[in-house]
């Protein structure tokens, strides 16, 4: 991991199009603003970890899956 | 010298699931799995109300989806202006929302943290996280009583 120090007011540019800025750095809270392109998601890691579990886990259901889902939906039509 | 064409069996023509459905690109691939850039959407249900998002690289990997309306009526999540811009919308009402189905035999469950959206006329797609809205990311969909 590349580490480096800044102060409130100053960058860090990651590649050609990534800047994030220390806003504001009180105590224990650090605001950080993050200037990125529009293909280039950024998030709170621990939402993205979550989003990729849930992804993974939502992935390549079994066929018994498929059926059950199927029959929830008939049931609930009705 | 002659060439043996491949060809394949009218069982594979019938089940392949990319076979004439438009291609959905995504904007942005879906969290988990960076390589898959195009997909199809299957219907599975004559209603329209289950999909298969089916990866065009790769037909084993697909994702049971659903509008959330019949399950979750009052899901109606604002939808940023950089979603527009990275799915080139020209008409916001052109977009189609689907949830994520996590399926098990015991209990169904649907990410409203992360919905997808699709814009019907650019045939684009990304999976939208809805930071700071609190919805969860596993919504129940089967109750037993």
């Amino acid at each position: 991991m590349l580490v480096l120090t800044r102060r409130a007011g100053e960058s860090v540019m990651i590649g050609n199009d990534v800047i994030i800025t220390v806003l504001e750095a009180r105590g224990e809270v650090i605001r950080l603003g993050i200037q990125a392109p529009r293909d280039v998601q950024v998030h709170r890691e621990e939402v993205y970890r979550e989003l990729q579990a849930a992804n993974r886990e939502a992935a390549s259901p079994t066929e018994d899956a498929v059926q059950a889902v199927t029959r929830l939906l008939s049931a609930e039509d009705a | 010298m002659s060439t043996r064409t491949a060809f394949r069996p009218i069982e594979a023509i019938k089940t392949d699931p990319s076979l004439g459905l438009p291609t959905i690109t995504m904007a942005v691939p879906m969290p988990g799995f960076p390589a898959h850039r195009e997909f199809v959407l299957v219907r599975l249900n004559d209603d329209g109300l289950l999909y298969a998002f089916t990866s065009i690289e790769d037909p084993e990997l697909r994702f049971l989806v659903a509008p959330p309306e019949l399950f979750f009526p009052d899901y109606a999540p604002e939808i940023e202006n950089e979603v527009f811009a990275a799915l080139n919308t020209k008409d916001p009402d052109r977009l189609l929302l689907l949830v994520v189905i996590t399926a098990a035999v015991d209990e169904t469950t649907a990410n409203l943290l992360a919905p997808i959206v699709l814009d019907r006329d650019s045939m684009r797609a990304m999976q939208v996280v809805l930071s700071g809205s609190g919805m969860p990311v596993r919504a129940v969909m089967n109750r037993t009583y």
